[in-house]
């Protein structure tokens, strides 16, 4: 067939197909449009696509004019583009994941989570009972200023309306907490790429610091308001930290043995692990700066109730990742990865 | 078809069709970041100002505000914006995934992410290091989220050939010198008279002519080849009408 003739025969199909894409191109409005009258259906779209697909395949085998093969080509980049779009994030799912997915791959890593748990809790229990012993200790973690400054917010002789700092600041702490705490969650996965060192760096620093800071301040007499403020928001903000570490671990290993997959291919599998798991940090350290914000410095709450909820938030931490998800079937990407 | 030496890398897709991802360098793309950079700093500081107003409140408000920026400025306007953040945008720059197809929240958020890798040790060193090493310039964000930032082609202008009086091919031509014949009529409106002479008088073997005759004759192979009634034909059809 002469080029005049192939486009003779299909110069209406594409100009359906351009106006179909110029008006589903952009997302927002694909959401409102209805079909456009006498043109291409949207339910046809694919058909119409692979169509086109294979126009371009018969141009280019044919020799016609490299206009006409530029032209299809780019039919089929920008039909490519719109077909293959990321699907849109649905609440159903979004649902499922917190519910499901995301304690089955905490589950799955355990062997990295038990590892990250280790290296960040033996530390921080370490210095709490040994400081108990050695008070001195404290001043080759921190100097003298610091210490001061932690005295200075745990002084129970001096604790307001809020514990631990000043009186309407809430907003302000929850900007600071968000922005602070969960940048340090984001950071020790990324970070666990270099061989999990940084991953393993950043677990052990605040495994230590933290330990640091509740023995001294339970050494000098200060635990009371340490320990109340500290009791609601612990058990998100620090497991939190533990699986974005542990996720960082995986990261990590899959650079150090990537076992049978390429180098690459191993790192491109154990990011996507790695990514939801974040993504699942993300909501803890958003919810323990919420918490830390606007409940655990309320002086009025009684000690009991700041313990008893504390205590409560660990113990759904607890349920929520040994049972959570496990009347459901793995995912494939859970089944995969389980080790 | 001979592959040149280029930085296309061709990704077939599953209708048997190949896309050419142009992948872009260093350069264009730091270029990019630095205007995104200057946008961000402009959104804190406009910002800045208005909640400067509202004292500690404020400044919460602000970290917040910081830490969306920070963090999630690239991934949003990625994945809603058709891979382009606006300093990518303006340099004709797109994020993909590495099999062509557009990028999504995970693969956005997993290649911003590991700027943290990127930027160490200093002002994205290993990036730039990965950027020079790889094929694709890609840093390491992109190798492990397997995403490419290419180039967007501007749309072409559609080229026409100009009706001609339709000229017999003296032989049989192979596909590709036919190709040859239609791609001169299609690039022949935007050359000047001589430089097309010069070009059509390398065939003279196959028109037996000099100077603009042989423009002439080429152009009415090339409408021959592309199978469009001559324009000769056009006027006897209108005369006898």
């Amino acid at each position: 067939m002469k080029q005049a003739a192939f486009e003779q025969q299909y110069q209406n199909s594409w100009q359906h197909f351009s106006e179909w894409l110029a008006q589903r191109s952009s997302p927002k409005r694909a959401a409102m449009a209805n079909d456009l009258p006498g043109g291409l259906a949207d339910q046809h779209f694919p058909a119409a696509y692979r169509k086109i697909c294979q126009q371009l395949a018969i141009a280019k085998r044919r020799g016609y004019s490299p206009a006409l093969v530029a032209k299809l080509q780019e039919f089929a980049d920008h039909g490519h583009a719109v077909l293959y779009r990321a699907p849109k994030v649905r609440l159903n799912k979004l649902l499922n994941f917190f519910a499901v997915e995301f304690p089955q791959l905490v589950r799955a890593q355990w062997r990295f989570m038990a590892l990250s748990g280790a290296l960040f809790f033996v530390p921080l229990i370490a210095m709490v009972v040994l400081l108990q012993y050695r008070p001195e200790l404290a001043f080759s973690l921190f100097d003298g200023q610091q210490l001061a400054e932690f005295e200075a917010m745990y002084n129970p002789a001096k604790q307001g309306v809020r514990l631990a700092r000043d009186d309407q600041t809430d907003v302000m702490m929850f900007g600071h907490y968000i922005f602070n705490n969960v940048s340090i969650g984001f950071r020790t996965f990324a970070s666990g790429l270099l061989a999990g060192i940084g991953a393993i760096f950043v677990l052990l620093s605040n495994g230590f610091i933290i330990g640091g800071v509740a023995g001294h301040l339970t050494a000098i007499g200060y635990g009371g308001p340490f320990w109340q403020f500290v009791a609601g928001h612990s058990a998100p903000e620090l497991l939190g930290i533990v699986i974005s570490g542990g996720a960082g671990l995986q990261l990590g290993w899959a650079l150090v043995a990537p076992g049978r997959y390429s180098r690459q291919r191993a790192l491109v599998e154990a990011a996507q692990v790695g990514v939801k798991l974040v993504a699942g940090v993300f909501a803890m350290l958003v919810f323990a700066a919420f918490v830390e914000a606007f409940w655990s410095s309320i002086a009025a709450v009684p000690a009991v109730v700041k313990y008893v909820v504390g205590a409560g938030i660990w113990a759904f931490f607890g349920v929520y990742f040994w049972r959570g998800g496990r009347a459901v079937v793995a995912s494939s990407l859970v089944a995969k990865h389980a080790r | 078809m001979r592959t040149l030496i280029d930085t296309v890398s061709a990704v077939e897709t599953p209708e048997g069709i190949s896309l050419g991802l142009r992948a872009a360098g260093c350069m264009p793309r730091a270029l990019a970041w630095l205007i995104d950079f200057a946008i961000r700093l402009g959104i804190l500081i406009a910002i800045a100002s208005v909640l400067g107003v509202l004292g500690a409140a404020g400044q919460g408000i602000y970290l917040i505000v910081l830490f969306v920026i920070f963090w999630f400025y690239p991934v949003l306007f990625e994945v809603l914006n058709n891979g382009r953040t606006p300093g990518k945008a303006a340099l004709r720059l797109r994020v993909v995934r590495a099999n062509g197809t557009p990028i999504g929240w995970l693969s956005s958020f997993q290649r911003n992410l590991l700027r943290t890798v990127d930027m160490l040790p200093f002002f994205y060193g290993f990036g730039l290091i990965a950027c020079l090493i790889d094929k694709n310039s890609r840093r390491i964000g992109d190798w492990i989220a397997d995403t490419l930032v290419v180039y967007v082609d501007a749309a072409q202008p559609p080229r026409l050939i100009a009706a001609t009086v339709n000229v017999a091919l003296p032989v049989a031509l192979s596909v590709e010198e036919q190709t040859a014949l239609l791609s001169f009529a299609e690039r022949a409106p935007s050359l000047t008279p001589e430089r097309q002479m010069e070009i059509a008088e390398q065939l003279a073997s196959l028109t037996g002519a000099h100077g603009l005759e042989s423009v002439r004759r080429v152009l009415g192979m090339a409408g021959t080849v592309l199978g469009r009634s001559s324009l000769a034909d056009q006027a006897t059809r209108q005369i006898r009408q």
